[in-house]
């Protein structure tokens, strides 16, 4: 797939302590917030509906439960391969969002990693990070 | 010297050796991504062994004892070098009993983890903004009622693309957030971080 650029952030999912406990396993059943996993907001019919990352203008290909992408921090270039494991973000709810790092900046919310995933290519106090995905 | 190295010989050489990671300069973050090889070594989707995540059940000398959700036990072992977030950069002594975490850092010989960075008590949550009160927002997170208030002086709002604020009075009853912030152990309660929020 040709590289998509956006804004990645983070989810707990699985069994875990404080709001993240009620979250569970995800929709593909598998979720846990230690593996190196992620949420797609094209994994189903179902998930398209509710994300809905076309109306901000991104065209995400379907990817299934166990599909592998690579996403960059395009702050610091670091990289982490993860699989889906849930639906997500929902994008539509912040079309136009922007991040920047200076002059690197990401719009619109394309990727969710996990905690693990997350933390091994920035900090997870930054929240949200200009990203490509491939 | 990586960071893989520096983590070891700070945690197996003892006190000489944390003093010796101090002397090398802090222990970025992107010292330990640069040098985090084990990174590509795990195959995507699976469990990382470089990461913790659990509820601190003893805090002794250096080391976080901590059980996970899953019921495993963990040891993290924090030198001067570790990075401590607990809404604010934090200390060793401000780690307590009870409080969640997400621990990231490199396995030693003994399946201690070396920590690079721990994140006490902080959550991510997309939730839907109820009400808002005076100094706090009542929120709907997967149904669940969380109450996220605001600290004057450290809680900041991002609208859409703006620099970080600390105005908060843009915030909607009816819309949906992303909330960085800092959970209350065994309550309903955070501290706001950050909210970001479309306007």
């Amino acid at each position: 797939m040709a590289a998509l650029y956006g804004e990645v952030s983070w989810f707990c999912c699985g069994n875990s302590w404080g709001p993240c406990g009620s979250t569970g396993h995800g929709s593909c059943g598998t979720c846990n917030s230690g593996s190196r996993q992620h949420a797609w907001p094209n994994a189903s019919d179902a998930c398209f509906a509710i994300t809905r990352p076309d109306r901000c203008g991104e065209n995400l290909l379907r990817r299934t439960c166990g599909h592998v992408h690579t996403t960059t921090n395009r702050c610091n270039g670091k990289a982490v391969a993860t699989s889906i494991a849930d639906c997500g973000p929902q994008t539509d709810l912040f079309c136009g969002e922007r991040t920047c790092c200076g002059t690197v900046c990401g719009s619109n919310r394309v990727i969710d990693l996990t905690p693990s995933a997350y933390s091994a290519i920035a900090s997870l106090s930054s929240g949200l990070t200009p990203a490509m995905v491939s | 010297m990586d960071r893989r190295r520096l983590l070891t010989t700070a945690v197996l050489g003892g006190a000489a050796g944390l003093v010796g990671a101090t002397a090398l300069g802090s222990l970025s973050p992107e010292d330990v991504w640069a040098a985090e090889g084990a990174n590509a070594k795990i195959n995507p989707g699976d469990p990382d062994p470089n990461f913790v995540e659990g509820r601190v059940t003893a805090v002794s000398d250096a080391v976080v004892f901590v059980t996970s959700s899953d019921g495993t036990y963990h040891s993290i072992r924090v030198t001067t070098g570790t990075s401590i977030w607990k809404l604010n950069p934090s200390t060793l002594d401000e780690v307590k009993v009870g409080d969640g975490l997400y621990a990231r850092g490199v396995r030693m010989p003994d399946n201690t983890l070396a920590a690079d960075s721990l994140w006490v008590n902080i959550v991510n949550l997309n939730a839907h903004v109820d009400s808002i009160g005076r100094g706090h927002l009542n929120l709907d997170h997967h149904g669940q009622r969380v109450v996220a208030h605001v600290e004057q002086g450290r809680s900041a709002a991002v609208y859409n693309n703006t620099p970080a604020v600390s105005d908060m009075s843009m915030l909607q009853a009816g819309k949906h957030v992303k909330v960085i912030g800092a959970w209350h152990p065994d309550t309903n309660e955070i501290t706001i971080s950050t909210v970001y929020a479309a306007v």
